[in-house]
C-alpha cells in the first residue's frame, strides 16, 4: 500500500541535504531556546495560560489519532485524561496514604488509559460514524459518573485534594514555570511521535481507513489492529495529559472531566484543522486564550465566546489551519528537506 | 474578504482582551457567573458589590475608592486557578472574595496562598481549610454547622425517629448530608436512606415513590435550586407528608414559587443570618439590594456582603500601608460586628461562632423557627 | 408493591413523552443531513421561555373555555415562533457549512447553543421562572399509584403530535420530499426537488416540536430556566440514538425506552439490590444499557441495519 516510487509524495524525503539539516536544528533550536528564556520572563498568569495550552495541545494530539488519522469520532475522549488524573490523585495523595513518585504514575497513568483505550476499542470496532461517536460519549459520562460515585476510592464529588507535590529527578515541581520546563519536552516528543506515525505504515494505514475502511481491508490492511492501535494510543496521549494535569493543579474532581471537556478536545482539533499538527497547536492556543483575553466581559464572556466560535467555523470550516502548512511544509521552509 | 473578516474576528477578540487596568485599591472575585449556578454567583456578588459601594460613598479607605472586579469562574477548578493566579500577578488587587465552590476554591487556596493574597471564601466544605493557611478566611459557617443543627433539631424539637436522605452528588449537597446522617443517626434516628440524585435532575419521581415505601418522619434534601423546588414539589404531589429540611441555596422565595404555596408550607430550610426584619442593619441591607439591583437578595448575597465587609473592614485597620500582608494581618484581628451577626476567626480562619437559623415556609414567606428568641 | 410499579410507570411515561418529542428533531435533522444538531436543545429551553411570557400576558384569559382556546393559541405561536428561529438558525449558521467537514455543522451548532443559552440568561432571566399550570390540578388513583391529569394530557398530547408528523410524512407531498431528500439528496435533486425546501421544513418542524416539547416539561415540573435544555438534549439526543437515528417511530420508542429505563434505574435497582446499587447509578445503567444495544445493534431499536456492504458514505467525515 505504500508507493515506493513516491518522490511525489510528502512522506517519504527527497535527497537530503546536510547543510539545510544543520540550518533546521539551529532554526528550531534558537526557537526553543528563546521559548524557554522568553516564556518563564512572563508574568506567572501569562506561564499558567501557556501550561493550559501545552496540556490541550498533548490532548488535541491524542484525540487526532482517532479523529483525524483513523477517521473515527470520538466523543468521550475526556475518559482517558480523567483515567490518568485519577491514577495520580489516587496513587499519590492521602488519599489511600500511599505516595508513589512521579515519573513511575507518568507510565502508570499513560498505561492504563491506554489499557482503557484498547478495552472500549474492542467492542466498538463494528461501529461506524455516529454511532461509535454516541457510544465514545456514553463512555465518557460512565467514567465521570463512577468518579463521582465510588466514594470510598475517589472522593466523590469531593475530589482528592492535597496532591503530592511532584518531584523528577531531585526536584520539586511546584511553579507554572517549573511545569512549563516540564511540558513543552512533553509536547515536543507528541508532536515527533504522532508525526513520526502519520508517515509510517500505521499512518498510512490510518488514512486508508478514513478514506474508505472497506478498500482499506481490500488491500489487506488489519483494520482490527489499526483501529486499536489508534484507540490504545491516543488513550496514552491522553492518560498522561491527565497526570500532568493533576500534578499542576494538585486537586481532581468529577467537575473537571465533563462531557463538555470533550467537546472542547473535539473543538481545537476541527478549529485549527483536522489531522494537521500545526493546526492542532493554533487550535489549542486559541480555544484557551480566546477565553481569557474575553475575561474583562465577565458574565458577557461566554457569550462573545460563542459568537467567536460560530464566527470562525463559517469563515473557515475546514480549520484556521489549511492542509498545506502541515509539519512536512514547515520542516520544508525549514530547509530540512 | 473570508480573510479579512477572519482577522477582524481575531483581531478582535484580541483587542478586547486588551482592556482597562485597574484602579488602585481592587477587590478580585470570583465565581460561576455563566453556568447554571449563575444565579447564586451572581447575587452574591451583587452583595459585595453593595458593601463596596457603601464604603466608597462614605469616603473609601484612606480617602481612595474601592473596585470590585467581577470575573467568571464557572465552578470549573481550571479557571479558578488561572483566575488566582490572574489576580495574584495583578499587584493593584489587594484582597480576594473567592470562590464559591469549594471544588474551585481548594485548588485556588494554593495559588493565592503563594502570593500572600488576603483570601475570603463562601465555600463550606470542612476540607477548604484543611490546609490551614493563614490568607484564608471564612466568615460562613461550614458543613458541619449546616448539616448538623437541623438534624437535632429534627430529633429534639420534632421528636422524629426516622430520616430519608437525600443529595444531589455534588461537593455541597453530599457534603452537608453526610453531616446530616451522621448528627442524626448519633442522636439515636433511623436513617431509612441515602440516596444519591444528579444534580440536573428535575424528576425525582422514581426516588420519590422509593420513599414513599418508607414513610419517613422527616426528609432532608442536600442541594441547591431549583433541584429542591422541584424536588419538594414532586414530594407533595406523590403525597408525601413528612416535614422537609434543605440548606441554605433553599432560601430564596423561588423555592415557594416553583414548590407552590400549598406544597411548599410547613418546610424547614437552614440560613446563616436572622431574619431580614430581625434588626435594622439587616433590612436596611435587603431594601438596599432591592433599591440597587432591582430583585430580592439571592441567598448568598447576604453572605457576599458580610465577606467584602469583612475586607473594607481590615482594610481600614490597616491605615496607610494598605498590603496584601497588611490585610492579611489585620483580617486575623477581625472583630467585626456582622450583617449576621459577630465574626471572630481562628487560628484556621474558621468562624468562631457559627451561627444557624432554621426557617420555615408560612404563606409567600420564611418564618424564623430556631432558635426561638 | 402493585402502587409502586404502576407509579413508577406512569412516570416513566410522562418523562419519556417528553424525551420523544425532543428526540423527533434530532432524528429528523440526522436523517437528513447527518448532523448532530445541538442547538435543538436550546430550541427546547427556548420554547418555555416563549410561552411563559405569552401565558403571563395572557394570564387574565385563563380559565374556562376560552382559556383551552388561548392555550392552544400559545402552542400554536410558540410552535410557529421556535420554528423561524430554528429555520433562521439553519440558513446562518448550518447551510454554509453544507458542503464541508460533517464536523463543521456540529461544532457550529455548538457555538449556537452557547449563544442561545448565554442570550437567555442575560437578556431575560438567570433565575428560574415559575411557570404556570395550565392544566387543572386534578388526580386521580390508578392502583394505588397517583396519576394527574397534567400526565395523562401530556402522554396523549405527545403521542398525537407523533402520530400526526407520523401521518405527514408518509402521506402527504411534502413529506414524500422530505423522504427523498432524506433518502438520498443528490438523487432527490436529480428528480427536480430543490433540496433547501424540505431541509428549512424539517427545521422549521424540528424546533417547533422541541418548542412544543418544551411548553409541556416547563408546565410539568412548573420552572422554566435558561440552563434546561443542555442535559434534556443529551438524553433525547440518546433516545433518538437508541431507538435508530432517522427514524421516526424509533424516536417514539427510544424516549419512551430511556424513561423506563431511567425511572426503573433510579427507582427499582435500589429496592433489588437492597441498597447496594443506589439511585445515583441510575444514569450510568442507562448509558450502559445504550452501549450494550448499539453494540448488538449498531443501528438502534428501529434504524436501518447498516451493513459495511450498504454504506452510501465510505468517508463518515
Amino acid at each position: 500500500m505504500t508507493s515506493e516510487t513516491g518522490a511525489t509524495t510528502p512522506f517519504l524525503p527527497a535527497a537530503k541535504s546536510r547543510a539545510g539539516r544543520l540550518r533546521a536544528v539551529a532554526i528550531v533550536a534558537i526557537a526553543l531556546a528563546l521559548l524557554l528564556y522568553g516564556v518563564p520572563g512572563l508574568p506567572t498568569y501569562y506561564v499558567r495560560v501557556i501550561d493550559m495550552v501545552l496540556i490541550y495541545v498533548l490532548l488535541g494530539v491524542g484525540l487526532n489519532m482517532v479523529v483525524g488519522y483513523a477517521g473515527l469520532l470520538d466523543l468521550g475522549y475526556v475518559a482517558f485524561y480523567a483515567i490518568g488524573a485519577y491514577t495520580y490523585a489516587i496513587l499519590a495523595s492521602g488519599q489511600f496514604d500511599i505516595h508513589l513518585p512521579f515519573s513511575l504514575l507518568l507510565v502508570v497513568g499513560g498505561g492504563l488509559a491506554g489499557l482503557a483505550g484498547v478495552l472500549l476499542g474492542i467492542p466498538v470496532l463494528r461501529l461506524r460514524g455516529d454511532y461509535l461517536a454516541i457510544v465514545t460519549l456514553g463512555f465518557g459520562e460512565i467514567v465521570r459518573l463512577f468518579m463521582n460515585n465510588l466514594g470510598w476510592m475517589t472522593n466523590g464529588p469531593q475530589g482528592i485534594s492535597r496532591i503530592d507535590e511532584p518531584h523528577l529527578f531531585g526536584m520539586g515541581l511546584n511553579s507554572p514555570r517549573d511545569f512549563f520546563f516540564l511540558l513543552l519536552p512533553f509536547v515536543v516528543a507528541a508532536l515527533t511521535i504522532a508525526w513520526r506515525l502519520e508517515c509510517s505504515i500505521l499512518g498510512l494505514g490510518w488514512a486508508a481507513i478514513r478514506e474508505d475502511q472497506d478498500a482499506a481491508r481490500g488491500i489487506g490492511i488489519d483494520t482490527t489492529v489499526a483501529k486499536l492501535l489508534a484507540f490504545g494510543l491516543s488513550a496514552t496521549f491522553g492518560g498522561v495529559a491527565g497526570v500532568i494535569f493533576a500534578a499542576l493543579q494538585r486537586f481532581v474532581d468529577p467537575v473537571s472531566f465533563s462531557f463538555w471537556e470533550s467537546l472542547t478536545i473535539v473543538l481545537i482539533i476541527v478549529i485549527g484543522g483536522l489531522g494537521n499538527l500545526v493546526g492542532i497547536v493554533v487550535g489549542a492556543a486559541v480555544l484557551i486564550v480566546v477565553p481569557e483575553l474575553l475575561r474583562e466581559y465577565s458574565e458577557y464572556r461566554m457569550l462573545l465566546y460563542g459568537c467567536a466560535l460560530v464566527l470562525i467555523i463559517l469563515l473557515r470550516p475546514r480549520g484556521l489551519i489549511e492542509r498545506r502548512y502541515n509539519p512536512a511544509w514547515l520542516m520544508r521552509t525549514l530547509g530540512w528537506r | 474578504m473570508k480573510r479579512f473578516l477572519l482577522m477582524t474576528t481575531l483581531a478582535g477578540v484580541a483587542l478586547a482582551g486588551a482592556a482597562p487596568a485597574f484602579a488602585d485599591m481592587t477587590i478580585g472575585t470570583a465565581g460561576p457567573l455563566s453556568n447554571a449556578e449563575a444565579l447564586f454567583g451572581n447575587t452574591w456578588q451583587n452583595g459585595m458589590q453593595l458593601a463596596i459601594d457603601e464604603a466608597n460613598a462614605a469616603g473609601g479607605v484612606n480617602g481612595q475608592k474601592l473596585v470590585l472586579v467581577r470575573q467568571d469562574d464557572q465552578g470549573d477548578p481550571k479557571q479558578g486557578t488561572l483566575l488566582a493566579q490572574k489576580f495574584c500577578d495583578d499587584d493593584s488587587i489587594v484582597a480576594v472574595v473567592a470562590n464559591f465552590n469549594s471544588g474551585v476554591t481548594i485548588p485556588s487556596s494554593d495559588v493565592y496562598n503563594r502570593c500572600g493574597m488576603p483570601q475570603v471564601t463562601n465555600s463550606s466544605n470542612p476540607k477548604v481549610t484543611a490546609a490551614g493557611y493563614q490568607n484564608l478566611f471564612r466568615p460562613i459557617a461550614n458543613d458541619f454547622m449546616q448539616g448538623g443543627a437541623p438534624a437535632d433539631y429534627a430529633l429534639q424539637t420534632l421528636g422524629a425517629k426516622t430520616a430519608a436522605i437525600v443529595h444531589d452528588k455534588q461537593a455541597f449537597g453530599e457534603g452537608v448530608a453526610t453531616v446530616f446522617k451522621e448528627t442524626f443517626e448519633k442522636g439515636g434516628g433511623k436513617v431509612t436512606s441515602y440516596s444519591g440524585v444528579t444534580a440536573t435532575d428535575v424528576d425525582f419521581s422514581a426516588v420519590i415513590t422509593q420513599l414513599k415505601t418508607e414513610n419517613p418522619d422527616v426528609v432532608y434534601y442536600g442541594g441547591t435550586m431549583p433541584g429542591v423546588g422541584l424536588f419538594l414539589k414532586q414530594l407533595r404531589e406523590l403525597g408525601l407528608k413528612s416535614t422537609f429540611f434543605a440548606a441554605d441555596p433553599a432560601f430564596l422565595p423561588d423555592l415557594i414559587t416553583t414548590a407552590g404555596t400549598a406544597n411548599a408550607a410547613g418546610a424547614v430550610v437552614s440560613f446563616q443570618a436572622p431574619p431580614y426584619d430581625a434588626n435594622p442593619k439587616l433590612k436596611k441591607f435587603s431594601e438596599d439590594y432591592r433599591k440597587a439591583f432591582n430583585e430580592e437578595p439571592g441567598p448568598y448575597s447576604a453572605y457576599g456582603y458580610n465577606e467584602a465587609s469583612v475586607i473594607i473592614e481590615a482594610m481600614k485597620r490597616a491605615g496607610a500601608d494598605v498590603t496584601r500582608e497588611s490585610i492579611v494581618k489585620e483580617l486575623h484581628n477581625t472583630k467585626l460586628d456582622g450583617l449576621m451577626g459577630q465574626v471572630e476567626f481562628d487560628d484556621k480562619g474558621e468562624l468562631k461562632q457559627p451561627t444557624l437559623f432554621l426557617y420555615k415556609v408560612e404563606g409567600d414567606g420564611f418564618v424564623l423557627e430556631w432558635p426561638k428568641s | 408493591m402493585t402502587g409502586f410499579l404502576v407509579q413508577q410507570l406512569v412516570n416513566a411515561l410522562t418523562i419519556g413523552a417528553i424525551y420523544a418529542l425532543i428526540a423527533l428533531g434530532y432524528t429528523m435533522v440526522y436523517g437528513v443531513l447527518r448532523l448532530i444538531n445541538f442547538a435543538h436543545s436550546e430550541m427546547f429551553m427556548v420554547g418555555g421561555h416563549v410561552a411563559f411570557f405569552l401565558l403571563a400576558a395572557t394570564a387574565s384569559l385563563a380559565g374556562g373555555a376560552l382559556g383551552v382556546l388561548v392555550v392552544f393559541a400559545i402552542f400554536v405561536v410558540t410552535f410557529i415562533a421556535v420554528g423561524l428561529l430554528g429555520v433562521g438558525i439553519e440558513a446562518t449558521a448550518y447551510r454554509p457549512l453544507r458542503r464541508s467537514s460533517r464536523l463543521a455543522p456540529m461544532l457550529s451548532a455548538l457555538g449556537v447553543a452557547i449563544i442561545l443559552q448565554n442570550v437567555v440568561m442575560l437578556f431575560v432571566s438567570r433565575r428560574p421562572l415559575p411557570f404556570p399550570a395550565f392544566v387543572p390540578a386534578v388526580s386521580f388513583d390508578v392502583f394505588g399509584a397517583i396519576v394527574t391529569l397534567n400526565q395523562i394530557f401530556i402522554v396523549v398530547f405527545a403521542v398525537a403530535l407523533m402520530l400526526g408528523l407520523a401521518w405527514f410524512v408518509n402521506a402527504t407531498t411534502l413529506g414524500i420530499r422530505i423522504r427523498a431528500v432524506s433518502e438520498n439528496m443528490q438523487t432527490a435533486r436529480l428528480l427536480g426537488i430543490n433540496v433547501n425546501r424540505p431541509i428549512s421544513l424539517i427545521f422549521f418542524i424540528g424546533p417547533g416540536l422541541g418548542a412544543i416539547a418544551g411548553i409541556l416539561y416547563s408546565g410539568y415540573y412548573g420552572i422554566v430556566v435558561f440552563s434546561m435544555g443542555f442535559i434534556v438534549g443529551l438524553k433525547a439526543f440518546i433516545a433518538a440514538i437508541l431507538g435508530g437515528i432517522g427514524s421516526i417511530p424509533g424516536a417514539m420508542l427510544g424516549g419512551f425506552a430511556l424513561g423506563l429505563l431511567e425511572t426503573f434505574g433510579a427507582g427499582l435497582l435500589p429496592k433489588l439490590t437492597h441498597g447496594f446499587i443506589g439511585s445515583e447509578y441510575r444514569d450510568i445503567f442507562a448509558f450502559s444499557v445504550l452501549v450494550v444495544v448499539l453494540i448488538f445493534r449498531p443501528a438502534g431499536f428501529l434504524g436501518e441495519t447498516v451493513t459495511e456492504e450498504g454504506m452510501v458514505y465510505k468517508r463518515d467525515f
